[in-house]
Parts: C-alpha cells; sequence; structure tokens
C-alpha cells in the first residue's frame, strides 16, 4: 500500500498499519539472533518511535499515529538497523480505548527480518506484495503489516525480501449509533414531512407503519410513500433508507390527521434495531399544534433514539504467504507473564480485602463483652475523621501563621475536627507554596521548621491528626540549562533535566511522556523515573518521621498516574491521605448535566488506581450542590440509582466531600459555591457519609457555631464515611434524606418533616433553608 | 480461511483457555468482545477426553494422554490431579442483596481461574436471603456473584447455610430469631438451659413452630426458590451444592460453645439434649425402651464445656459411664437422632435437586481432640457415637450412600504433630477413620482446611490429596485478605503448582508448525492439553 523510503539506506523502516478505528496502541519487543527463548527484549532506545513508552524491561509501548488528519490507517513506523543482530519483531495490538489485546492466531504477530539469505549481494530491492484475495464476505478495510526494505551495500549475502502481508483482524464493537427523526409542518399544508435519518452503516430498512390512538396499532398509511417503498404483509411498511454521506435517510409525508409514526429498522435479516425491546414511536400531534402559524418556519420534534445495535464489524482475511511464521513455544514467557499476572491480580484483591475489613457494629446479645470497637472499612483514616484545613489564600502573608495555628489548636479541636490540614510546608517560588522547590527546605512564608514541628506537636497534643499539603506533580528548578530553560534542580534532590517529562515542551524534560495531565507552569516530575520515585518515598517518609505528619493531601494528582501515588503511599504508609483531582463536570450548552457519572469515574479511576490507598475530594458533589442550590435543582442530589450523584453515591469510604477550598473560594475564587447557601452545602456533607472537609473561611465566620453544631450532631450520631444514606425526597425545592436511621435532613425551601415511623424525630438543628432531625431511642 | 466471531467465551471451551492467555499478559480487561481467530484445522478437537468427568478434571490426565492415549486410570495409584480444587469466597460476600468487595472478589476470580482452580464455593445465608419475613427471598447479590463466576469460567459450588456466622456476624434471619424470642425452645440448649441461636434445634424439624410451618417445610421451599432462581447455572456452572446440616452448617450438635482458644486445650463440650422438644424425644425413647427413669435429662456425671473429659465420671477411660448400659442408651440415642436430621435434610436435597445436574453434599466435623482415649468425648457430645470399642461412622457414612451424597470432611491441614499433646487428639487418624467408612459405602469425599489454620497446613493437604481420603474436591477455606497476603498467597501458587508437578514435568512439548502452544504451568487446564493435541 504505502512504501516509505527509510530516513537513510542503511536502516530498514518496519511499518505496520491498521485500518481499523479507534485508538490503537503497538505492544512491542524484539528478539535476538541466537535467543532461544521467546522471551521479548525491549529494543535498543534508538529503534524507539517517539511517544514510546516502556513497558516493564521486555516491552515498549508505541501509540499508533495517522499520517494525515484524513487517513483513515493509523501506522507506527519503526526503523532499525539491519545490521543489529535483532531476528524479529513480535508485537500485539492493543486497543486503548477497552485494553483488549489483539493477537495472530493465538499468538503474537511475529515479523522475521532476517529470514532470507540471498544467493547474491543482490541490491535490487525485492518486494513481492500480494493482491487482495478475491473476498466473499464484503469489503473491509484490512490490517496492512509492510516491511520495506532497502539493503546496505555492505551486508552482500543478506537480502531481505520485503514483503507486504496483511492480517485479519475480527472486532466486536458495541457501536452506538443515532437514529434522527425530524418532523416539519408546514402550515399552508394538510401534510406533515418525517425526515428520517441514521449513522447505521450499510443498507437500513425502515418497517413503519402509522396509529391513529394511543394504542399504537399498526397500519397503512394512505400513499404517498418514499422511493423504494414496499407493502410487508398488509401490515407495515418497509423503506429503504437512501445513502448520504455518512448514513442514510428518507422523507416521509403523512396526513396531519395521524397521531403518530411507528417504526423498528431492520439491518438485515436477522439484526433489527428497535427502542428499549419496543417500537420506535414518534408522536405527530405536536406537529399539529402549531397549525395556523403564521410564521413559515417549521416547528421541529426531534427523536433521538439510541441503537445500541451491536455491529459486528467482520474483517476479512487475507493473508500473505510470504513469510511463512516461525513458530515457538513460548512455554516460559508465557508462565512468567501469568504468574506475573496472578500476582498483580492477588495484590489486587488483597489491597482491597486488607482496606476494607469487615466491619461488625453489631454484637453478639448473648455476649458480656466489653464495648465492641467499631471498624468501619473506611478507605483512609478511621471512619470518622473531619478534616478542617485551615488555611487560605492569604494565610502566607502574615509569616507566623503557624504560630497563630498553635495558638487555635485546641478550639480546633474542640469543635470536634479530627484531622487539620496544613498548608505546603517547602520553599517555594510563590507565597501560597504550590510551587515547590527544594523539597527538604521547610522554611517557608508559613514559619520556619521548628515552628512547624511544634504546631503538629500542639496539634497532637489536643488530639488532632496532622495532613501536610505536598506537591508532588512539579517541581520548579533552581538553574537553566544551556537553553536558558529551568530544569536543573538544587539542593538536596539535585536532579537534572532527566526528571522533567519529556512532552512539556515548556522546560524541554529527558524524561518520559507525562502520565497524566500537565501543569505547565513548572517542570512536571517524570514519576516513571525510579530515581525520583524513590526520592519523593524517601522525602514523604522523612516529613512523616521528622516533622510528624500524619498524611497528606496530594496537590494537582491529575498529573500523574494514580499508581504512583500507591506506591507512594504504599511506602510513606500514612494514617490518611486525599487526593485532588479536579476537573470540570459535564455541562450540555451552558447547562449541567444531570447525570455526572463520567466525571465521578474519572476520580474513581484515580482512586482505584491508587488502589484504594488514597480518597480523592469529591468534586463532583461540590459541582451538583452548586446547581442544585444555585437553580432550586434540588433533584440533581440523587442520580439515577436514587443514590447521592457524587463520588460519596459510588465509594463513599475514599470521598472527601467539601464545599470550598483556598482555590474555589478565599481570594482566587475560582469556582466559588453559591454566596449565603454554604450552610445548606454543609448540612448536606456533615450528614451524609464519605468524610466531610469543613474550609477555614467558614469557621471563622459567622457560620462556625451552626458548623459546629452539625459536627457534634455527626459524632453524636456516629455517622462515618460509610454511613447508609436513604434519600427520601430530591425535588425542586427540597431534597430529604435519613441516614443510618438516626439523623434525618432536609435542605432547600420546600416542605419536609420525617414521618413518624418506628422512630421518633426530634428537630435537633434548624438553620436558614435547612433542617436535622435525630432519631430519639 | 475462515473467520469465527466469538461473541461470548463462556460458549466454547477452548476459546476460553486462549482469552485467558491473552488477557494475562496485557490488561485483563474485558473477557468477552475479543477479537479472534485461527486456522479451521485447529479448532477441530477430536479428543475423547473432553467428554466425561476425568477430562474435564485435569490436565495431566490429558497431557500425559497426549502421544498415546494410555490408560493410567486403571491403575491403582492415584494421581493429584484426580481431585478438583475450589476456593472459597468470603463469608460475606454478600449483604443486604449487595455483592461486598466487587472488585476484589472480580480480580480474585481472575487470578484463581489462572491459577487452574475449577471453581469457587459460595456461602448462601438463609439469614440474608430470607431475612425480612418467611417466603420473601432475595437472590440478587448471589445472582451477581453466580454471573461473575460464569463469566470467570469457573465452576461454583454453593453452600446453603441454614445456620448463623459469629464472624462476620450473620445472624439467622429476623424473623426466625423473632420466634425465637418468646419460644426459646426451637434453640438447641444446654445443662444450663441456655440457648444456641446459632441453628434451630433439630428436635423442631417436624414441627411447625415457623409461623404455621415446620423448620423442614421451610428449608424445603428455601431450595425450591433456590433452584428457580438459579435454574440457569444449576448443572452447568454450579456443579456441587452443600447442604446446610447444623452448627456451622455441619451434621454435629453445637456441643463447643464460643470461639476456642487455640492455646488452651479443648474441653469435652456439653450434650446439647435440654430444649423442651430434645427432652420430650428422650423421654418417649426411654419409655419405649422401659426404661423411664432415663429420659428425665442428659447425663449427670458428663463435664461442662471447657473441663477436661477427666473432670467427671461420664468419659472415664476405664468404668466410666458411657460404657455402662445407661451410656449406650443415652448414646445411641443422642447420636440417631443426629443421623436421622441429616438423613431428613439430605434427601430432601436429594429430591429438589433430582432432576439437577449437581452433586449434593453434607458437611461431617472432625470433632479430633480426645480422640486418643478410649471414649472420644468430643465425637460424643457432638453426636458421634464412635469410640475405642464402637465405629460410629459407619452409620454417618450409610447416610450419606443412602441419599447418594457426598461428605464434605474439614480439618485436612491439621496433623497429628501441632496438637495439644495434653488432648490426645488425633486428627490424621479420625481422618482415616472416617474415610475407611466413607470408602466402605461408596461415599465421596470432598476436603477442607479448617478455618482456623494449621501450621504446614498446606503441606498436609496435599498428603491427604494423596491418600484415599480425599477423591472429589478440595475447597479451600478461604479468599479474603489473609488468602492474598504476600506472606499466604505466594505459598498458595506454590501448593497449587506443586498439585500439578507431572505436568511441569512434562513441559518439554512437542511442537508442530500451525499447532498454538501458548501455554504455561499453572494453566494446566484439560482446556489447554486438548489444545495442544489438536494440531
Amino acid at each position: 500500500m504505502w512504501l516509505d523510503q527509510s530516513k537513510d539506506q542503511l536502516n530498514l523502516r518496519l511499518t505496520i498499519g491498521c485500518s481499523l478505528s479507534g485508538k490503537w496502541i503497538l505492544h512491542w519487543g524484539v528478539s535476538y539472533v541466537g535467543d532461544t527463548g521467546s522471551e521479548w527484549d525491549q529494543p535498543p532506545k534508538d529503534m524507539w518511535p517517539h511517544g514510546s513508552i516502556p513497558i516493564n524491561d521486555y516491552a515498549i509501548e508505541t501509540p499508533f499515529k495517522k499520517p494525515s488528519k484524513d487517513d483513515i490507517f493509523h501506522e507506527v513506523k519503526i526503523d532499525f538497523n539491519p545490521s543489529s543482530a535483532i531476528e524479529a519483531i513480535d508485537f500485539v495490538l492493543k486497543d486503548e480505548e477497552t485494553g483488549a489485546s489483539y493477537q495472530h492466531k493465538g499468538r503474537d504477530f511475529r515479523v522475521s527480518l532476517v529470514n532470507y539469505l540471498g544467493d547474491d549481494g543482490n541490491m535490487i530491492q525485492a518486494k513481492s506484495s500480494f493482491g487482495k484475495w478475491p473476498d466473499a464476505v464484503e469489503q473491509l478495510p484490512n490490517m496492512v503489516l509492510n516491511v520495506e526494505a532497502s539493503c546496505a551495500s555492505k551486508n552482500e549475502n543478506r537480502r531481505l525480501e520485503g514483503f507486504y502481508e496483511e492480517q485479519p483482524i475480527v472486532k466486536e464493537v458495541s457501536v452506538g449509533n443515532m437514529v434522527n427523526v425530524a418532523i416539519r409542518k408546514f402550515p399552508d399544508a394538510a401534510n406533515i414531512v418525517l425526515h428520517l435519518e441514521t449513522d447505521i452503516p450499510g443498507d437500513v430498512v425502515v418497517h413503519w407503519g402509522v396509529c391513529r390512538d394511543d394504542a399504537k396499532t399498526w397500519e397503512i398509511p394512505a400513499v404517498p410513500y418514499p422511493p423504494e417503498t414496499v407493502v410487508f404483509r398488509n401490515k407495515a411498511l418497509r423503506t429503504l433508507l437512501q445513502p448520504t454521506g455518512n448514513g442514510s435517510r428518507a422523507f416521509f409525508t403523512l396526513d396531519e390527521k395521524l397521531d403518530g409514526f411507528l417504526f423498528v429498522l431492520k439491518l438485515d435479516d436477522n439484526s433489527w434495531v428497535n427502542f428499549q425491546g419496543n417500537d420506535f414511536y414518534i408522536p405527530l400531534s405536536s406537529a399539529r399544534s402549531v397549525q395556523g402559524q403564521s410564521n413559515s418556519e417549521s416547528e421541529e420534534t426531534s427523536g433521538k433514539a439510541h441503537a445500541d445495535g451491536i455491529i459486528n464489524e467482520i474483517r476479512n482475511l487475507i493473508s500473505g504467504l510470504n513469510s511463512e511464521k516461525s513458530l515457538q513455544t513460548k512455554v516460559k514467557e508465557a508462565k512468567e507473564s501469568i504468574l506475573n499476572e496472578i500476582e498483580k491480580l492477588a495484590a489486587e484483591a488483597y489491597s482491597i480485602f486488607r482496606s476494607s475489613t469487615p466491619s461488625y457494629p453489631e454484637e453478639d446479645s448473648d455476649a458480656d463483652d466489653a464495648e465492641p470497637t467499631i471498624n468501619i472499612s473506611s478507605g483512609t483514616g478511621s471512619g470518622f475523621e473531619i478534616l478542617c484545613q485551615v488555611f487560605n489564600w492569604e494565610s502566607n502573608k502574615s509569616g507566623r501563621w503557624y504560630m497563630e495555628l498553635k495558638e487555635k489548636a485546641s478550639e480546633i479541636s474542640s469543635l470536634g475536627f479530627t484531622v487539620i490540614w496544613l498548608p505546603p510546608p517547602t520553599e517555594s517560588v510563590s507565597p501560597e507554596g504550590y510551587m515547590p522547590k527544594d523539597l527538604y527546605n521547610l522554611n517557608s512564608r508559613y514559619g520556619t521548621i521548628d515552628e512547624l514541628k511544634d504546631l503538629v506537636k500542639s496539634l497532637h497534643g489536643v488530639g488532632l491528626k496532622v495532613l501536610g499539603d505536598v506537591v508532588l506533580n512539579h517541581r520548579c528548578a533552581h538553574y537553566q540549562n544551556q537553553n536558558g530553560v529551568w530544569n536543573i534542580f538544587g539542593g538536596r534532590l539535585n536532579w537534572d533535566d532527566r526528571a522533567v517529562v519529556g512532552d512539556d515542551p515548556h522546560f524541554q524534560g529527558r524524561g518520559n511522556k507525562s502520565s497524566g495531565d500537565n501543569f505547565h507552569a513548572a517542570p512536571n516530575i517524570d514519576h516513571s523515573q525510579d530515581f525520583a520515585r524513590k526520592d519523593l518515598i524517601e522525602w514523604l517518609c522523612w516529613l512523616r518521621e521528622e516533622i510528624g505528619y500524619d498524611g497528606c493531601r496530594l496537590d494537582f494528582v491529575r498529573g500523574f498516574w494514580g499508581g504512583y501515588v500507591k506506591d507512594h503511599l504504599d511506602a510513606s504508609e500514612p494514617y490518611f491521605a486525599v487526593g485532588e483531582y479536579w476537573d470540570s463536570l459535564s455541562y450540555t450548552y451552558g447547562e449541567m448535566d444531570h447525570n455526572q457519572d463520567a466525571h465521578r469515574q474519572r476520580i474513581v479511576d484515580w482512586i482505584n488506581a491508587t488502589n484504594g490507598t488514597a480518597g480523592a475530594f469529591d468534586v463532583t458533589t461540590k459541582g451538583i450542590l452548586h446547581s442544585a442550590l444555585e437553580r432550586r435543582e434540588y433533584w440533581r442530589l440523587s442520580d439515577q440509582k436514587g443514590k447521592p450523584p457524587g463520588v460519596v453515591g459510588w465509594w463513599p469510604s475514599c470521598a472527601v466531600t467539601f464545599i470550598e477550598n483556598h482555590d474555589t473560594g478565599s481570594t482566587q475564587g475560582h469556582w466559588r459555591f453559591p454566596g449565603g447557601k454554604e450552610m445548606q452545602g454543609y448540612a448536606y456533607i456533615l450528614t451524609h457519609p464519605g468524610t466531610p472537609a469543613v474550609f477555614y473561611d467558614h469557621i471563622v465566620s459567622h457560620h462556625r457555631s451552626e458548623i459546629g453544631a452539625l459536627i457534634s450532631l455527626r459524632n453524636r450520631n456516629k455517622i462515618h464515611c460509610r454511613s447508609i444514606v436513604e434519600i427520601v425526597k430530591a425535588e425542586g425545592d427540597v431534597y430529604a434524606a435519613t441516614i443510618d436511621d438516626r439523623v434525618a435532613m432536609k435542605i432547600g425551601p420546600g416542605y419536609y418533616e420525617p414521618p413518624s415511623g418506628p422512630q421518633i424525630w426530634s428537630l435537633a438543628l434548624e438553620g436558614y433553608d435547612y433542617k436535622v432531625w435525630e432519631a430519639s431511642s | 480461511m475462515e473467520v469465527s466471531v466469538i461473541r461470548s467465551c463462556s460458549q466454547a471451551t477452548n476459546p476460553k483457555t486462549e482469552l485467558g492467555f491473552k488477557d494475562s499478559r496485557f490488561s485483563f480487561g474485558k473477557f468477552n468482545e475479543k477479537l479472534f481467530f485461527r486456522k479451521p484445522n485447529s479448532v477441530s478437537f477430536q479428543s475423547p477426553l473432553r467428554r466425561g468427568k476425568s477430562g474435564l478434571r485435569i490436565t495431566a490426565q490429558a497431557a500425559q494422554s497426549d502421544p498415546l492415549p494410555k490408560s493410567k486410570s486403571s491403575t491403582k495409584s492415584k494421581t493429584l490431579n484426580r481431585v478438583r480444587l475450589f476456593a472459597g469466597l468470603p463469608l460475606d460476600v454478600v449483604s443486604g442483596g449487595t455483592v461486598n468487595q466487587f472488585r476484589a472478589i472480580s480480580a480474585g476470580l481472575k487470578a484463581l481461574k489462572l491459577l487452574g482452580l475449577e471453581g469457587v464455593e459460595l456461602p448462601i445465608w438463609w439469614g440474608v436471603v430470607e431475612h425480612e419475613s418467611m417466603g420473601k427471598y432475595d437472590w440478587s447479590g448471589y445472582l451477581t456473584i453466580a454471573e461473575m463466576v460464569r463469566k470467570a469460567g469457573l465452576k461454583l459450588h454453593v453452600t446453603l447455610c441454614f445456620h448463623a456466622s459469629s464472624q462476620p456476624k450473620i445472624p439467622l434471619p429476623e424473623w426466625v430469631l423473632d420466634i425465637g424470642k418468646t419460644k426459646s425452645n426451637i434453640f438447641f440448649k444446654d445443662r444450663a438451659g441456655k440457648p444456641y441461636r446459632g441453628c434451630l434445634s433439630l428436635a423442631v424439624d417436624e414441627l411447625a413452630v415457623l409461623n404455621g410451618k415446620t423448620p423442614m417445610q421451610v428449608y424445603q421451599d428455601f431450595c425450591e426458590s433456590f433452584k428457580s432462581a438459579f435454574s440457569a447455572f444449576i448443572g452447568s456452572t454450579i456443579t456441587g451444592i452443600t447442604m446446610g446440616l447444623g452448627p456451622d452448617g455441619e451434621l454435629r450438635y453445637p456441643s463447643h460453645r464460643g470461639f476456642a482458644k487455640s492455646d488452651t486445650v479443648p474441653g469435652a463440650g456439653e450434650f446439647q439434649c435440654y430444649d423442651k422438644n430434645m427432652l420430650h424425644l428422650l423421654k418417649q425413647h426411654a419409655e419405649a425402651c422401659g426404661k423411664p427413669k432415663w429420659g428425665l435429662g442428659g447425663p449427670h456425671d458428663a463435664p461442662a464445656y471447657s473441663e477436661l473429659p477427666t473432670a467427671n465420671t461420664f468419659f472415664k477411660d476405664h468404668g466410666g459411664s458411657w460404657e455402662s448400659p445407661y451410656g449406650d442408651f443415652f448414646l445411641s440415642w443422642y447420636s440417631s437422632q443426629l443421623i436421622a436430621h441429616g438423613d431428613r435434610l439430605l434427601s430432601l436435597a436429594s429430591s429438589v435437586f433430582s432432576d439437577s445436574a449437581v452433586n449434593i453434599f453434607g458437611k461431617v466435623p472432625l470433632m479430633h481432640s480426645w480422640h486418643g482415649t478410649r471414649s472420644h468425648p468430643s465425637e460424643l457430645t457432638a453426636g458421634f457415637y464412635n469410640t475405642a470399642t464402637r465405629k460410629g461412622y459407619e452409620e454417618v457414612a450409610e447416610m450419606f450412600a443412602r441419599n447418594s451424597c457426598k461428605i464434605i470432611l474439614p480439618g485436612m491441614d491439621q496433623s497429628d504433630k501441632y496438637q495439644h499433646k495434653e488432648s490426645l487428639s488425633s486428627p490424621e487418624s479420625l481422618l482415616a477413620e472416617i474415610g475407611t467408612a466413607c470408602n466402605k459405602h461408596g461415599v465421596g469425599i470432598s476436603g477442607q482446611n479448617s478455618t482456623v489454620g494449621a501450621p504446614d497446613g498446606l503441606k498436609q493437604i496435599k498428603k491427604n490429596m494423596l491418600s484415599e481420603n480425599l477423591n472429589d474436591s478440595f475447597i479451600f477455606q478461604r479468599i479474603g485478605a489473609q488468602f492474598f497476603a504476600p506472606e499466604h498467597f505466594p505459598l498458595f501458587i506454590e501448593f497449587v503448582r506443586k498439585l500439578n508437578q507431572p505436568e511441569l514435568h512434562s513441559g518439554n512439548l512437542p511442537t508442530k508448525e500451525g499447532t498454538t502452544t501458548a501455554t504455561d504451568s499453572v494453566h494446566t487446564r484439560s482446556n489447554l492439553s486438548i489444545h495442544m493435541q489438536s494440531a
């Protein structure tokens, strides 16, 4: 198909292309001449195409790229030196979205590079290619494997026969297709024109009829019918849709007196598309109502239907016969990779089981044992934690924040908090501390290292746990490189530019591609470097030992893979850890979507990657509270399954709920909680499962006593991160829930009183648009 | 050339293997929706081994018979591979209709599948399913598990638990406990009159004490509801069902209450014949025997739970009451009540599942403390009239054989050398004794390890798997944090690999062109072996 010339005559270029849609990754390795085993070796670095990342020590992964935008082919080009002892390149394809890998006949694809010894030093490029085999099925894109060789003059005996091979792939995909139906009513006509369009490929037949009442009885309408229409058994009509650019469509002219248009789609004899088991039904009456409008514009009702048809894209088979696969047993490799996999799975299972040792809140009534120790299966902390963020964006201004806090220690403790989140302690380019430079220099604008130790000690003294705010994503450099770019570090961790990710052009790092999003204001640390990881782990352990931190709040964890966080936390064993994974919720036309599952899924995915070693701020809940409170859309506080819609509804033991922090509020106000409704927010998070976090500004405001009352109610009723919440009401102007059958709450201006049932409810707290009740036993 | 589209890997045997393997190196993402193709000639299996149980079981047989189908089964020597290995799921894997630690379970299932286990054991609790009110069943969480297991390509052994668990705490159904509040005689009682709320007394089996129904009827309804709820799985995914028979699911009286402390010498236990209904039965029996005075209560000279057998005269090695005519009268009655109870439940299960392709199991405890004495006090109080002079397990095995049920024996990890010397305990000889009785009556034996664990347990299990004591399957108890812990799991892997040792030796398999020889040590299932000879 496409024959690229290698850049210089000494090198060969292997091009592997794939014509299937989707994001593909080439997972590959090489075998050297004389290797007897079947294990892969990592290719030499000079073979790595741009963007490759190493996988363990035996493979690398290279994403497929499109040569040009319009190309349907994705390809990876690998240049290699034929004089190197590489015998073969082995690879499998991975689908980035599903993670599935594709092999050839149950084994890896293998491209032999030194198979052929020519008789003479023939310099002529030998290329044998095979035309497409006559294809009985249908013409569909092929996988093309293409090796082009131009032999170097020095290697007289070796002739690498270029070959061209197409490999078949069968991929079963669940495709979301759309069917759009638009109805147009022209005021001066007695007819309705219905336009049906779909992006389902291939021939699509609409099997349709109309109905005159709600019973949706099918009948055949009067003519005219669209072209290509046949009557099917006097019951329905079948119309073949006319192909358009990327789908097919038809126009139906219908009598305006009809009530509805019914249809299903027929793809072939065995494949039908319907609407959740029923016929698609398009009401036509709405179009009628616009009759009489003088305007010539048409009313349009649009019924969108998701045709979740499973389409099997069968990619056909054309297999070149040029290179016989040399078959080798892969016994050992397979053994080891399976063992590795088993160990990995076991480790995953272990970490989850361990972190959620079952809880036995009730004790046997027969037993005369003492008070049981309640073990809530919390992701982090005891499960009964309440956080307080004790700084805001201005706290660095005084220069003695640590000392000021020390004076307030017992006061904070008396409010009922259990965990204190302190500001970032390191030397920083910005006064707030989020641009750290020398990680071991803990003299900051908040105070000196000794003051910090002193503060931590006093906080411990009043029974509080202390979190340090640590920035692992980025670090500011001390020195410039030869290009004048700041990417050389000093201090105790005097890393060079290998510690900086390679895909941020601002900082010219020599490290690997970032494993997450880049923070563009400072060099992002390449966590895939062993030395950087080791140093950071050492630092975290040092913070724990030297300062006495019990845990940490992790800044900007979107910037790197959660698995690294797991490594860090496994090594430093914090009592409590929480990560800031903050990205945008989903909006459609400026309005927040009700369903924020995708958003919370991203946070859950991150927690998952940390193996549940850290909690995460429940940004989803904050966002939904914004809309619910601001727009009086309290129904948003219940998801489709009647559970809380934020992370707390899915993984409460790892959700740290909050309504404001130093970024969203304070003097920055990047995403401020709706003014005047803070107490509703707190009434929600402080009565609900998850681990609530309270922001400093609010405890020094007039809300203080109300927050204190909510906290003591939470503690008194032993509400914990996995308490059971039952949503009783989620309507426009009111949301109400009961928690653990001990606490009932409502927020919003609407009316709600808990019904008297087995419990007798007494009003415990009341404020502006919120009420909380406790069950009296 | 041929293309095959496999929608779901569970429909064919071979794809499973290959997908499993494929997954193993990479993502472990999904077990279905994979692409897949092969030459037609490698698809055709002509192996007779795929049919019949032996082929389905283990690899080595299949592998050995690869070049020449030798029938090794005719020889007497047993191979380890005859025993199918299961692992038990956590006791509280389902609560309130939901699956706990879903991700851990699903990762665990994949690991076990890769390790080559046959399947998993799932405890289904009466107190979870029929928790709220009589006849109202919630199978949802368990159905989810069954589906997960099916998708993972594993088999399922279901244990129907009509008892309570103390840790994790899974009580009997609430409505049963409510009834028990006013009618405490539905529970077993000890001499002090203290009820045991872990299961119902066998004396009420046929009494209409549960809202007008007898416990037997309630158990039957439960089993039938289970059968219809899991009809899609029974016989395919579900290959075995254990019927709960008493405390901890075992056929016994709750003669030991509370947790045995491992560092103290266990006591003899107490007879549990003091609830009103048991006493009534005893009285009737005594009158029928013409000894009405013997029917007024249990033995007066038996020691208390934690007392040594020698603390009183009933169990004395020589001249103890157990050897007296009264002792024989009482012990015969006491043990026959237990066997009759087991008979009722197992025949119930056998009839409910008679038309299903599943094996029915019942669990018999290994009361090995004091086995070295003549009177075997622990066995006697638990309801097994087995002494130095009487082979008590014969009747038990005979009862199992009558109902075509297999027996589950726990404690396969216990070895004599780690027992308290003072307790004269001998798990090994007791096991052998029960094993002999079972073999005599043709009752299949499935093994389990004890929940408390034992030093060198895996070694002992392996030893038992080689012996006559075990011939059906082994259920390793149980998945959880400890199971997957770094200090345990590698040992378990090693254990499983060792079981498949013969397979490892045949590692240098002949490879022919066109043969797909993706294989691995732990992957030693029959599927694969067949796979290899498919060229």
